[in-house]
């Protein structure tokens, strides 16, 4: 018997059996799928092949759907993946592309909303450093692709009058993100970059990075909390002077010095992290 | 024999991958031409555009996608389509392929190239919509007939037959995979040499060749290892037919140094340099 189905609800019945994650039987089971096409008619819709069954047959695509699914989010969160180990990944990546499937013709932005579901998917440990770990391996994938602009030069630098300086406004660089953490998540990513099994300990510290781009690769650069603050106020158009004021008024221990700022200023500079600078 | 475009035999090329990047701008090898996954490179700005512009400077390119969804139940989708007709202008391609699949439905994108069934109805809907897509990015769209996992019972007609109508009715163009025909025929049970000879050769513009994984009971296309002798053959009959025209190699898993890929592509000269069959 051959049960003829229009397209529209072949497909709506394929997906929902091929995107479900349990087993291919819990899959034709489900109600998505037994709405379009009854699991006992399975049978009149899909042939027999002589060596499989058509459950096994549509089985083939289900199985594949999840492995190319976590081949992809391993790339885009391999210290996470680290830290988890395969099979909680592997249950993250279950759970994760049913919340958010992808709606995009790139697999490139399958990964964008991992650090908001990790905050509240089940069964994660150390919640607080896998969503600070996930949204720093995020921010390379933002910066990795983001549009090239131009770094500013020295010679655009130093034809600043010096005057100007007080009230410019200092652009970033397209490829750029500032990141505020709770927990020491580059350090661990640079362990595991570096295969290094002594990970530092995951325990509560706030630390600061900035993900920059540069010669089209990607640099993490560990801030402290005023040059966070400093570079954050930049970012946002702050003028200059009032930025530096600023930090300054906020202080620290040991006290901010102007050498600082300079030193700040150049490692910045020189690290392609301006576009432009703006004067009025 | 040539294609009734006129679109040219490129020669023998090999597909774009990431882990090749350094070799190929570093050495610049004798590789004829080069096929670029469309999708990698529509939504970012990154190196991988920046490697790309490069690369289209020195070599020949045409562009192969896998999300256009082309028997999707979905409407068009315009905003892909122009992304994609705007990287074909950057990189000058050749011509722009997909496969003759759907991809998802309800907005969401499986990330898997989906069978059709072969019915009236279906082809209707997928002439309409090749006819479109044609149209939008003025020039014929390449069809790439796809591995398959299912038969649907209700096909009132057989793979090649759906492709031949769909190619004449449409006036699409066809990019024939062997290594795909052959994987069909051993999950399908059909004899392959009936599917090569039912194309319509002045259609044909492209030639994949790849590896695959033979599971016992069922073939999965994995383009991970080197074609057999069985998908050799099956391009040596095709070649026959249509003559002149560009041929590439897949790897995409497992993937070996430029040169093994390189040389696993090469090994089409021996094909190619047979003449083709009078009156083919």
């Amino acid at each position: 018997m051959v049960l003829s189905v229009p397209l529209d609800r072949l497909q709506r019945w394929m997906q929902a059996v091929v995107v479900h994650p349990g087993s291919e039987e819990e899959a034709v089971a489900a109600p998505e799928a037994q709405f379009e096409i009854p699991a006992a008619r399975v049978g009149e819709v899909v042939l027999p092949s002589k060596t499989l069954t058509p459950l096994e047959r549509v089985g083939v695509y289900h199985g594949m759907y999840l492995l190319r699914m976590r081949d992809v989010l391993v790339g885009d969160y391999e210290a996470l993946e680290h830290f988890l180990g395969a099979d909680a990944f592997t249950a993250l990546v279950r759970g994760y592309v049913e919340a958010y499937p992808s709606r995009s013709h790139s697999l490139n932005r399958l990964g964008d909303h991992l650090p908001e579901y990790v905050k509240n998917a089940p069964g994660v440990r150390s919640r607080g450093f896998c969503v600070d770990l996930a949204r720093l391996e995020l921010s390379l994938e933002h910066v990795f692709d983001a549009p090239e602009t131009r770094a500013l030069t020295e010679a655009e630098i130093g034809s600043v009058p010096a005057g100007a300086w007080e009230t410019a406004r200092l652009r970033t660089v397209a490829a750029f993100e500032l990141l505020a953490f709770k927990y020491p998540v580059n350090a661990y990513l640079q362990s595991v970059r570096d295969d290094d099994h002594d990970h530092p300990r995951t325990r509560r510290e706030d630390t600061w990075v900035a993900v920059y781009r540069r010669d089209y690769k990607v640099w993490r650069l560990d801030l402290t909390r005023p040059a966070h603050d400093l570079l954050a106020d930049l970012a946002a158009g702050v003028p200059l002077g009032p930025a530096v004021n600023a930090a300054l008024a906020r202080g620290g221990r040991p006290s901010l010095e102007e050498e600082t700022l300079f030193q700040w200023f150049r490692q910045w500079a020189s690290g392609g992290l301006f576009q432009a600078v703006e004067t009025a | 024999m040539g294609n009734r475009w006129n679109l040219p035999d490129l020669g023998i090329g090999i597909g774009l991958r990431t882990v090749h990047f350094g070799s190929i701008l570093g050495k610049n090898p004798p590789i004829d031409w080069f096929e670029v996954l469309s999708e990698n490179f529509m939504d970012t700005g990154g190196r991988p555009m920046y490697i790309l512009d490069q690369i289209t400077e020195r070599y020949p390119v045409a562009l192969h996608g896998v999300s256009l969804g082309i028997g999707n139940t979905d409407p068009l989708n315009f905003e892909h389509l122009r992304q994609l007709k705007a990287l074909a202008a950057r990189t000058r391609a050749h011509w722009v392929s997909d496969h003759l699949c759907w991809t998802g439905i309800l907005g969401r994108n499986t990330h898997d190239l989906l069978p059709m069934p072969y019915t009236e109805a279906a082809l209707r809907h997928t002439v309409a919509r090749v006819k479109a897509v044609s149209d939008f990015l003025e020039r014929p769209l390449v069809l790439e007939n796809p591995s398959s996992y299912v038969e649907f019972a209700d096909s009132t007609m057989p793979e090649w037959e759906f492709l031949a109508r769909l190619a004449e009715e449409a006036d699409c163009a066809l990019l024939l995979d062997v290594n795909n025909v052959y994987v069909s025929s051993f999950n399908h049970d059909f004899d392959p040499r009936v599917y090569i000879d039912a194309i319509p050769p002045d259609r044909v513009v492209q030639y994949h060749l790849a590896g695959h994984t033979n599971k016992g009971t069922h073939i999965i296309d994995t383009h991970s290892d080197h074609a057999i002798d069985a998908v050799w053959e099956l391009y040596r009959r095709a070649w026959r037919r249509t003559g002149a025209t560009a041929t590439l190699y897949e790897w995409d898993e497992n993937i070996p140094d430029l040169e093994v890929v390189h040389a696993e592509a090469l090994k089409a000269r021996a094909y190619r340099e047979e003449p083709a069959a009078v009156g083919a």
